[in-house]
């Protein structure tokens, strides 16, 4: 196993990744007086907290309408699910496909991404390091991504003005939706993955420690 | 000696010409990389940015006409029919993602590269460059542009649709906007606030 700066007593500050020597859990880095510690403190209880709220927000944004859309001023509500009906009926297919996978699909794969990652911070699995530090990636890089829908019904919203013929109106279901992005955000960020590689590391050590042979044997030749 | 930001490891800082990168040899994360003529061209991109910010809002993106009715809708339309219609957060949100943070971002970039280029370093530095960082996340002009997209999609079999100056703005100034990202050389730039503050 490479040697880690935990463990040398060094601590890489997170804004200018400039590596401090630790005096304390938490000090101020020397170089941009970002104050830090080693690991993000209790980043998995953070982590979780966000990733609940986003779940909680996920059913409303789903069960209100996104959008009103108005017809000769005839009002027609339609929530996510309903909008992606109204696409596949119409014959639009990779429109459906696009919306769906970026209103639907991300939003609860982020999540449950953020659920994997903190059990494999806790507990060992047979994911291997490289596959979890993959799905870290993966979970950041989709972060504003989902803000692709609201996005979408705001500019139709203002766009779509005509008065009586034709009108959308901004529904409820979309400001749980922003807070829903908003929140997932905040969890892939109080997400530390160096707790991936320490909890790794911890399990890893504990087969080494009982079999205290193979340490010596690795010495010898060096000893020579 | 540095350490890896995804899996702490501790390994030797490689001495990089310009256009290499250094990526972490336990995990894969790219630690740094050094980049070429980096003040100059993130001062260009910068400046480029910033003028377009004007016509990127100010100017309608689309517009669609029927039966003789016509209209047309700019970003800041877009933020004002939100507010109008009492969607507070959602018009905070939209407002803050699209203007306010990605400006806030390019005129950073702005300031601390041409603070570096005519050697005026104050310690006021490091708090823009650290907010730098921190706005980095929350940019999200390219996902507005591709919510355009989909709407014009959504759009085009509703109504008439015209495409204005404000789309080509946006495009050029998402463009301008990634490539501050590309261009600036961060870790260049805190050695060298390191280096000057020191002194």
């Amino acid at each position: 196993m490479s040697n880690k700066a935990l463990a040398a007593g060094l601590g890489n500050c997170p804004q200018c990744h400039k590596l401090n020597v630790m005096h304390a859990e938490k000090q101020a880095c020397s170089r941009c007086l970002t104050v830090f510690s080693t690991r993000k403190p209790k980043s998995l209880e953070y982590t979780l907290a966000w990733t609940i709220a986003a779940l909680v927000m996920f059913i409303p944004a789903n069960l209100y309408p996104m959008m009103v859309f108005y017809t000769l001023g005839k009002p027609d509500a339609s929530t996510i699910l309903d909008g992606i009906a109204i696409f596949i009926q119409m014959g639009m297919l990779p429109v459906a496909i696009i919306i769906f996978i970026a209103s639907f699909v991300v939003p609860l794969s982020k999540i449950m991404g953020l659920f994997t990652l903190m059990y494999n911070a806790k507990r060992k699995t047979k994911l291997t390091l490289k596959q979890q530090g993959k799905l870290y990636h993966v979970v950041e890089f989709l972060g504003p991504w989902s803000m692709l829908d609201v996005f979408v019904v705001t500019v139709m919203a203002a766009v779509v003005n005509l008065g009586f013929l034709t009108s959308v109106e901004v529904a409820s279901g979309i400001t749980y939706f922003t807070l829903m992005v908003v929140f997932t955000i905040f969890a892939a960020e109080s997400f530390d993955p160096r707790l991936l590689w320490d909890n790794h590391q911890k399990h890893n050590h504990r087969i080494t420690e009982t079999n205290p042979k193979y340490n010596n044997k690795d010495e010898l030749p060096h000893g020579k | 000696m540095i350490a890896c930001n995804q899996c702490d490891s501790l390994l030797p800082k490689p001495i990089l010409s310009e256009g290499q990168n250094a990526l972490c040899g336990c995990c894969g994360a790219m630690l740094f990389s050094k980049k070429k003529d980096a003040i100059n061209r993130t001062i260009a991109v910068a400046i480029a940015g910033l003028v377009l910010f004007f016509p990127a809002t100010l100017l309608p993106i689309i517009g669609i006409s029927a039966a003789g009715l016509y209209n047309d809708a700019s970003l800041l339309d877009c933020i004002t029919i939100l507010i109008n219609s009492k969607n507070y957060i959602i018009a905070f949100a939209v407002f803050m993602f699209t203007i306010a943070i990605p400006s806030v971002r390019l005129i950073t970039a702005l300031y601390i590269s041409s603070c570096i280029k005519f050697n005026r370093v104050k310690p006021s530095l490091l708090v823009f460059f650290r907010s730098y960082h921190l706005l980095d996340t929350w940019t999200m002009v390219h996902v507005f542009f591709m919510g355009v997209i989909v709407s014009m999609y959504k759009l085009s079999s509703l109504a008439d649709m015209t495409i204005d100056g404000g789309l080509l703005s946006l495009v050029l100034l998402l463009v301008c906007s990634t490539l501050v990202s590309v261009t600036m050389d961060e870790h260049r730039i805190w050695d060298e606030l390191e280096k000057s503050l020191e002194q």
